[in-house]
């Protein structure tokens, strides 16, 4: 959208602050507002950048101006507390004010990274479009390109390009074949869903890629598509219907499916693990989707032998956000390891001995924060935890 | 504004300060801090700085001294006067990073907090280690400062026992604008934050002057034990003078421990507004149905035991039933109480476009009727809806009077609209004796025109005594004659 366009949304805000913290708990909810004070960093203070590009008090000719805007990791716990009627179009607006500085000509070179990356190989990290699938090499799996699946398994870009999270994709497989699920997979052939480029403003390219994943999904005849990744996930779910096209297939979430399939059971947890865990929210998979996707992860847990689940004080839709979305990775990596950092802190609290997840985003992110810090915290998809109690 | 030159060196003093991220000159920033939610002209500052100790308030102060940079001290912004645009430029100094709780004395039931605790953090932080205790809120978003609203001498869910909040205001600290630290109240001269009494009380040196004479980095406020039982009782009268006669009456009995009023239809319409997320606007005015009640009045109580709750409901029920025949009443009608939660029917009022302001006023109880018809026949005039709220305060030595105004930021001619009925409810209510709270500067121009020129003159005496540059929030209470 267009700032004109959330013009309304943008004059709709009085800065009362109650965007700031969790309700009634009143802890802090939005990561760059908590990490660097300033107004401006705030979800209220970005309404007001955009108001004022606007009224053409600002300009966006100034990095130091554009840098509040990037850093906005699009968690949207902003909307989730802020009670007033503009509330569903906090991050919109930022996203039109990342439009706006697009198309004036302000591009922020680790967006740029991310958008060559697309344009070149159909991946947000720039790596060889060949490699894609390399993830599932010795695993056997239908290729969907060739053979029509039920399922079919979107790795996404992360776990397919990211050695060091291979290890979720293998056990989302190990699992549903023990469920006796025949899941196919893209391969090279699987493409960026597209959910970046949307929060980082180029609304071309993620209607590109939507239209070439609804086309594509259809025309596999896949009935249904099942993601570990919650940005995914949310860009299917909740953006895929907002373009034009038809989707002829179920999109399920990974935790969704492992649920379902265990109360089906289908799945049968023959080992016994010893873990204190402790769970969090993806942003993609919680606020970013309606209904959020709470429960089932939880159910998960709590049917592993020998897993006790304690939960953090800001879960569900009031989790606090792992810091890698929204482009702020990419743009911001000191406020994405702080905000982990900040969790990190929140799930040792608990006791836990693992923090658990099911997005890879999130996962990746934590691992650096764990290694920056050196706190002991083992990171673990939930598929992870599931596979090693088949 | 002040010379670039000035600025930069201002600015690279106070990176050695409070260390360069928590310096900002960016125009993002400074267009944020150059306006609020009222209608008052915005009004740019040069930089903004966020202390977080009382050593870096301390070192900011006598750097702003030696450079003569005005210097407006700020927490949350969610005050309804426009008391934190600095009006002629300098440096906003947000205290938000000063945040802590430091202790709560549960024995002697009082809290020291640093200016950046909200309302929403003292209730979380009491109900996690002290739930027997519990604190006041205002009618405001939990975001908000408790720290501002005791120092503006606002009106909270308690003040119909003890005034405005400063009166629950049992200790401060402060930076004086020279620099130097001081200590009011017992903490001056002993271990505990009690009480201001029985010493001379130099708190009147900061209270209600919005931030004109130093920077208070801690304050004591009182706690209170948490009530077991709670309800409300409510009453809808058919008209004003009904209204008045309930208020009075009910406020006599000094059962309640708050009392507020409303009008009745704008009571809806928020309601309405916090329930379903959509757009409001007090103009043009909401028609009225035949019939329709003018006024909702609530009466808040407590007990210890259910016993004492019911007795206390009985009164005000006798109260109403035997001394009020014959005025127009519905009810009174009791039901689950509010307290125990923000009245996060607020959220209403902030629902209408980015604008929020009224002429909010403390006065006498005997000019209450005349003065609410005065100002609702002016919001007739002008085609805004009804949205007089009042709150009996101090067992109704005086009252809380003003008009809630939520307005549309994106329409100029609605801001002009605005202006136009504030500036008439302003002059009608200073001609009726009622005093604008939380001043904003175009009210203390005014009422500085019909004071006592000695009390004028006493304000400007103290701010320059303690101010001698004019640099805390020029222009405001105090400001020497131009």
């Amino acid at each position: 959208m267009s700032l004109e366009e959330v013009k309304e949304w943008l004059y709709g805000c009085t800065r009362c602050g109650t965007c700031k913290e969790v309700l009634n708990i009143s802890v802090p909810s939005c990561p760059a507002g908590e990490r660097f004070k300033l107004e401006s960093y705030f979800p209220s203070g970005k309404l007001f950048i955009g108001r004022a590009v606007l009224e053409g008090a600002l300009t966006l000719a100034d990095d130091d101006t554009l840098e509040r805007i990037y850093a906005c990791t699009g968690c949207r716990s902003c909307e989730q507390q802020c009670g007033v009627y503009h509330h569903e179009h906090i991050f919109e607006s930022v996203q039109a004010i990342r439009t706006e500085a697009v198309t004036q000509g302000f591009l922020n070179p680790a967006y740029m990274v991310m958008v060559d990356g697309l344009r070149r190989d159909d991946n947000v990290f720039g790596k060889p479009k060949a490699e894609r699938g390399a993830w599932a090499e010795g695993l056997e799996l239908k290729d969907a390109t060739r053979e029509k699946v039920d399922v079919l398994y979107h790795a996404g870009c992360m776990l397919s390009f990211e050695r060091e999270l291979w290890e979720v994709p293998r056990s989302v497989v190990a699992v549903l074949k023990a469920a006796g699920v025949a899941v196919g997979v893209m391969g090279r052939e699987e493409s960026c869903c597209g959910g970046r480029a949307y929060e980082i403003g180029y609304l071309g390219e993620f209607t590109k890629y939507a239209q070439h994943s609804m086309e594509t999904f259809n025309a596999l005849g896949v009935n249904r598509v099942v993601t570990s990744c919650s940005d995914g996930y949310s860009t299917f779910k909740a953006l895929y219907p907002k373009v034009e096209g038809k989707m002829n297939f179920e999109v399920l979430h990974m935790v969704e499916y492992l649920d379902q399939l265990i109360k089906e059971g289908r799945i049968k947890f023959g080992k016994q693990l010893s873990k204190k865990v402790t769970y969090h929210d993806p942003c993609h998979l919680g606020r970013h989707v309606s209904p959020g996707v709470y429960e089932p992860p939880r159910d998960i847990l709590k049917s592993i032998p020998g897993v006790e689940l304690v939960e953090m004080e800001r879960i569900r839709e009031n989790s606090w956000c792992c810091g890698a979305g929204g482009g702020v990775k990419e743009a911001c990596p000191e406020l994405a390891l702080w905000t982990a950092g900040e969790r990190i802190s929140e799930a040792i609290a608990t006791g836990a001995d693992t923090l658990v997840t099911a997005c890879p985003w999130c996962e990746r992110n934590f691992k650096d924060a764990v290694e920056e810090s050196g706190a002991k915290l083992d990171i673990l998809d939930i598929a992870e935890l599931a596979a090693q109690a088949v | 504004m002040l010379e670039a030159a000035v600025i930069s060196g201002v600015v690279k003093e106070l990176e050695k300060v409070v260390g360069s991220e928590f310096v900002s000159t960016n125009q993002g920033d400074l267009y944020i801090y150059s306006q609020d939610m009222t209608q008052a002209e915005p009004s740019w500052p040069d930089l903004v700085v966020l202390p977080k100790t009382v050593e870096e308030v301390q070192a900011t102060l006598r750097l702003a001294n030696k450079e003569k940079v005005p210097v407006i001290p700020y927490i949350a912004g969610g005050n309804i006067g426009g008391l934190t645009i600095p009006l002629k430029g300098g440096m906003v100094l947000d205290l938000k990073r000063m945040n802590r709780i430091i202790e709560v004395n549960e024995t002697d039931m009082y809290a020291i907090i640093e200016p950046g605790v909200s309302f929403g953090h003292m209730k979380a932080y009491l109900e996690r280690h002290h739930p027997g205790l519990m604190y006041t809120y205002a009618f405001s978003p939990p975001s908000t400062s408790v720290m501002g609203n005791a120092l503006l001498l606002g009106l909270d869910n308690l003040s119909f026992r003890y005034g405005s909040a400063s009166h629950w205001t049992s200790g401060m600290e402060v930076v004086l604008p020279t620099g130097e630290l001081v200590r009011i109240g017992s903490c001056a001269v002993s271990e505990g934050w009690q009480d201001r009494d029985p010493l001379p009380d130099l708190a009147g040196l900061f209270l209600g002057w919005q931030g004109a004479t130093g920077v208070v980095t801690k304050i004591a406020v009182s706690v209170w034990p948490k009530p077991k039982h709670t309800a409300a009782i409510n009453c809808l009268t058919m008209d004003m003078d009904s209204a008045y006669q309930l208020l009075r009456t009910i406020s006599r009995t000094r059962v309640p421990d708050d009392i507020i009023g409303l009008s009745y239809t704008w009571a809806r319409a928020t309601q309405s507004a916090t329930e379903t997320n959509v757009k409001i606007s007090s103009y043009p005015a909401r028609a009225t149905s035949p019939g329709e009640p003018e006024f909702v009045i609530t009466a808040e109580i407590s007990g210890n035991t259910e016993n004492e709750l019911k007795a206390k409901v009985e009164v005000i029920e006798e109260v109403v039933k035997e001394e009020l025949e014959g005025i127009k009443v519905l009810g009174p009608q009791t039901s689950p109480s509010t307290t125990a939660q923000y009245p996060m029917q607020v959220l209403g009022l902030l629902s209408s476009g980015g604008g929020l302001t009224w002429v909010g006023t403390y006065g006498p109880m005997s000019k209450w009727l005349e003065t609410v018809k005065k100002g609702c026949e002016i919001q007739d005039r002008h085609g805004f809806t009804r949205s007089c709220y009042t709150r009996v305060m101090r067992e109704g030595h005086f009252v809380a009077l003003r008009w809630l105004l939520p307005f549309n930021k994106e329409d100029p001619d609605e801001i002009r609209r605005i202006r136009e009925l504030c500036t008439e409810q302003l002059d009608m209510v200073i001609d009726m004796g009622f005093i604008p709270y939380k001043t904003p500067v175009w009210a203390i121009r005014k009422l500085e025109e019909r004071a006592d020129p000695n009390w004028v003159e006493l304000h400007r005496r103290v701010k320059g005594m303690l101010d001698p540059n004019n640099i805390m929030n020029p222009g405001r209470w105090g400001a020497p004659q131009e």
